[in-house]
């Protein structure tokens, strides 16, 4: 990866978290759109395993600093999306929409999975349908809105050599 | 098989388990620490994303109570509306209970409803009827001077007349008693010429003396004559003089001291009240009909009652120091002795509810009415 690829791929990430910070609250949805997750998983196809976990703790970290009653759930499951999604990118690389809407779909439910299971906030039924209910909800959504975000950003992430 | 190999390296494996050790120690922090750590993230690295994230969740706020806050500006509107207009009538109500402290007695005090017929605006239907007392052709008057006459009577309600009325007349003079006539409502609707708008609501005072020259102001009352309306009730204030062809008598314009529209809470004098001479003092400072009004509605004021009450009682106590003195300057002097003491100046009482009838008092306790020599008689002073 050279500079240039870098630089575009430190920018489409920060639009990203932009966007999750305001997009989101402003949309107020139950099943909220999740771009920190997608610029994650955008990065980690770009970059080593090592190097995913780590942006993904980061990332999760960042985010758990605003639940503080959930602090590190946020950065274990970004940390384990964004490893499994650099480890799983051959399978990605394909350039087909239906196959980047399902590998967001399953990134953000796994993350649901993982944190919901770190935070060990909620039990029994209220666990259930949060995790079969409420996620698979906000991860389709969340892969609507990460398919719409990649044909926009394809020109910033994949440019077309000179 | 090259990009499963570089994967695999030992690197990358020791960074994910670094990573997801953190976090699992994250998990288990203690709460102070945790809020320790995660504080300092938010005052420094995430400070910008915590501000972004505020100014949206105000802007979703903002969206959603918009309809709310459009409804509230609405609500408060619509009472700011009502509220002038209730300011107006308590306004109203207020004056009209100073007429009725400043007539003391034999008035009824009633609610005028505009009648909706067409070609009845000219009339007011009374909420008192001959049960309060009220006859035919009694005197109409609000805080501001003379509205009409009370044509015909029910028991429970009656029919009035206003100036605007074509059958309405009334005996009037000038308020310095310099010159006298007849009110007429003035008729000009189709206006005089082409050129000159209708007036309405105006009122004519004719069949005033040549040589009795009236200035553009001068306060109009009624005269006393004719025994409907009692003298001092003002009228209206001249505008001006109006071009007749009678060469013995001039006509004057008369702008009315009471509007049509703001006819709704009036006072009827009962008759009793009509042949009181001791009408005239009520608007006796009429030489300015607004200052009346407002001397009047001042007087319907609880706080300009109070300060009413006290003077009175400052000069009660002082007229009683001074009788007290002279007593004693003078001695038993038979004369001083047997001179009365100095009559208790009356005291306000507290005003009678709107829609009550005063009980008249014993009117055989008051001084005699002192009609002038021109009452009745049309002689000037």
């Amino acid at each position: 990866m050279n500079w240039t690829r870098s630089a575009r791929a430190v920018l489409a990430f920060t639009l990203l978290v932009l966007l999750h910070y305001t997009v989101r609250p402003l949309l107020g949805w139950r099943t909220p759109v999740d771009f920190l997750v997608i610029a994650v998983l955008l990065s980690a196809v770009r970059v080593r395993p090592g190097a995913a976990a780590l942006i993904g703790f980061l990332t999760g970290l960042v985010a758990d600093s605003l639940t503080p009653s959930a602090f590190g759930a946020g950065a274990l499951a970004m940390t384990a999306v964004g490893a499994t999604a650099s480890w799983l990118k051959a399978v990605f690389f394909a350039d087909n929409v239906v196959l980047h809407g399902f590998f967001f779909f399953v990134g953000k439910w796994a993350f649901d999975i993982v944190y919901v299971t770190a935070e060990r906030r909620m039990h029994g039924v209220e666990l259930a349908t949060q995790l079969l209910l409420w996620s698979p909800l906000s991860a389709a959504l969340t892969a609507v809105a990460g398919v719409i975000l990649l044909l926009m950003l394809r020109p910033v992430l994949e440019p077309q050599a000179v | 098989m090259a990009r499963a190999v570089r994967s695999g390296t030992r690197v990358d494996t020791v960074l994910l388990v670094a990573c997801c050790a953190m976090a699992l120690l994250a998990t288990v922090l203690p709460v102070n620490l945790r809020e320790a750590i995660a504080g300092g993230l938010r005052r420094t690295v995430v400070a910008p994303l915590v501000s972004l994230q505020q100014q949206a969740e105000r802007g979703r706020s903002a969206f959603l109570s918009r309809e709310a806050t459009t409804s509230r500006l609405d609500s408060v509107a619509l009472r700011n509306m009502q509220l002038t207009r209730l300011e107006g009538e308590n306004e109203r109500l207020r004056a009209l209970l100073g007429l009725g402290r400043q007539l003391e007695w034999g008035f009824v005090s009633a609610e005028a409803l505009r009648v909706a017929d067409i070609g009845e605006e000219n009339t007011r239907t009374l909420t008192v009827g001959s049960r309060a007392g009220v006859e035919a052709k009694t005197p109409v008057v609000a805080p501001e001077g003379l509205v009409g006459m009370v044509r015909t009577v029910d028991p429970s309600s009656s029919i009035a007349i206003l100036w605007t009325h074509t059958d309405f007349a009334a005996s009037a003079m000038s308020a310095d008693r310099s010159a006298y006539g007849i009110i007429y409502p003035h008729l000009s609707e189709s206006g005089r010429g082409e050129d000159t708008p209708p007036e309405r609501y105006l009122l004519e005072l004719r069949g005033v003396a040549f040589r009795s020259a009236l200035k553009p102001g001068t306060a109009i009352v009624t005269s006393g004559l004719g025994g409907v309306y009692p003298a001092g009730i003002p009228i209206g204030t001249v505008l001006g003089e109006l071009r007749t062809s009678e060469g013995w008598a001039r006509t004057y314009l008369v702008r009315p001291a009471v509007r049509p529209p703001d006819v709704s809470n009036v006072i009827v004098l009962l008759p009793k009240k009509t042949h009181d001479a001791s009408l005239d003092r009520v608007w006796r400072s009429t030489i300015s009909a607004d200052s009346a009004a407002r001397r009047i509605a001042a007087a319907g004021d609880s706080l300009a009652r109070r300060a009413a009450t006290d003077s009175v009682r400052a000069v009660e106590a002082a007229a009683a120091r001074r009788a007290a003195d002279s007593v004693a300057r003078l001695g038993p002097r038979g004369d001083s002795v047997a001179r009365p003491a100095p009559e208790r100046a009356p005291v306000p009482s507290e005003p009678q509810p709107s829609g009550i009838r005063t009980p008249p008092r014993d009117t055989s306790r008051r001084a005699p009415p002192t009609r002038r020599p021109d009452d009745g008689t049309g002689a000037r002073p």
